[in-house]
């Protein structure tokens, strides 16, 4: 990911555009795609920022989606979409399942290599997604959760 | 055979005893579509117990599981329990906000049983989800953003596109056919890594391997995931460690699909 506010730019589109494709698969009616969208943005923006400062990825995903599940608890309701749906698709974006899918493959792979050595050197990478899935996966829903249990309880009557 | 409630075939019972069996049973059908949208154990929770109130019981508790939900209602000296199966697990927010809108109404005490029945019937039917060409654009630009956010290249888009594009109307017409679950994930994993596997080669691409995953990563199961971890925070270990268990087993017929193709393609994904 290139250090720059063009590349975030450029990554805050492509997470609006994510999140407002995967809402129209969950069949959010299209008024209700702004918002999906404009979390979405928020999402990628605050993890690209993140990684660009430092951050691993599993803390980038973190703040990205304690930012959003910030944002969103403190933004007046709708009835076009609920704050819990606005927050999964504004995450979603950052879901590594392009890492899950390497991860199990290299897993099946480890079992027909030819040598022990060689099914060790197969063993590392394919831990090291499969714990880079499980870290970022919790990091997204810790992330997420914890604001929505600070401030949910002051608002019975929210979505 | 479905059997129906038990106030419908033994209208015997005292009138109190049938109007609270009603209750539940519009409570609990509330609930299933509620879980069959995708919602989390706590809002049909609240759902459930708001629309139970309302139509007249004195409390309600609900027991959420992963195929099933078991409802207890209070009213008059009068306590009873219902469980009722639920269907396929999947996520439609159209129906979620018709449902929870339903409900706040009900909680204000504006609709009798009858017309409460007769309004999630209603809300069930009508809402249907997009167009399978809308869909299926919305998953083509869905998995083509993922591509740009995992940096593949530029000309890869195009496959990318043409493939989720394809691999979304084939994945609603197996769902339309009833074929199991897990099985229409690996063929449409097939497929879709299939066919961006092949757009890419035939253009020339280098990246062919991540074309391949990007291409089905429409079929990633989100929102079961966030709920798996939801309901483990709110205190539903049981349901959330199930969620998460169907996850789990998605991914891998996922991965099973996009291997398939690697192998007929000679690609290792």
């Amino acid at each position: 990911m290139n250090a720059s506010p063009l590349a975030l730019l450029g990554n805050a589109l492509w997470g609006a555009c994510a999140s407002a494709g995967f809402a129209i698969l969950l069949n959010v009616s299209f008024r209700g795609l702004p918002r999906c969208a404009a979390g979405g943005a928020l999402a990628l923006a605050v993890r690209t920022f993140a990684l660009q400062v430092g951050f691993t990825l599993e803390a980038a995903s973190f703040a990205a989606a304690f930012v959003v599940a910030a944002v969103v608890q403190f933004v007046p309701g709708s009835d076009l979409v609920s704050r819990d749906m606005i927050q999964v698709l504004s995450c979603i974006p950052m879901i590594p399942g392009g890492f899950a899918a390497k991860a199990i493959v290299g897993l099946f792979s480890i079992t027909v290599q030819p040598s022990a050595a060689a099914a060790n050197k197969a063993l590392v990478p394919a831990l090291v997604n499969s714990l880079r899935v499980i870290f970022t996966i919790g990091a997204l829903g810790t992330g997420v959760a914890i604001p929505a249990l600070l401030f949910r309880s002051h608002r019975p009557d929210s979505l | 055979m479905n059997p129906g409630f038990p106030h419908e075939r033994k209208p015997g019972r005292s009138p109190q005893r049938q109007a609270l069996t009603a209750i539940a049973a519009v409570a609990l059908q509330f609930g299933k579509l509620l879980m069959e949208s995708g919602a989390s154990a706590r809002q049909v929770e609240e759902i459930v117990a708001d629309v139970s109130t309302g139509l007249g019981a004195k409390a309600s508790e609900l027991r959420v599981g992963y195929a099933s939900l078991a409802v207890t209602v209070n009213r008059d000296d009068q306590t009873l329990t219902f469980m009722r199966k639920i269907g396929p697990p999947g996520v439609n927010q159209a129906l979620y906000q018709h449902l929870w809108r339903s409900a706040a109404r009900i909680r204000k005490g504006e609709c009798s049983v009858a017309q409460a029945s007769e309004e999630v019937n209603r809300v069930a039917n009508s809402c249907s989800p997009h167009s399978a060409i809308v869909t299926s654009i919305a998953a083509g630009i869905a998995c083509a953003a993922f591509g740009r956010l995992l940096d593949v290249d530029w000309s890869a888009i195009g496959p990318i596109f043409g493939a989720s594009l394809l691999s979304q109307l084939v994945r609603r017409q197996l769902a339309h056919w009833r074929i199991n679950a897990f099985l229409a994930v690996t063929i449409v994993a097939f497929i879709g890594s299939l066919l961006a596997g092949t757009g890419a080669r035939w253009m020339g691409i280098q990246t062919v391997a991540r074309d391949m995953v990007v291409s089905v990563l429409l079929l990633v199961p989100g929102v079961p995931a966030f709920n798996a971890q939801f309901d483990m925070l709110e205190g539903r270990p049981t349901l959330g460690s199930a969620r998460a268990a169907v996850v789990a087993a998605t991914l891998i017929f996922m991965t099973a699909g996009v291997w398939l193709a690697g192998g007929v393609l000679g690609v290792r994904p």
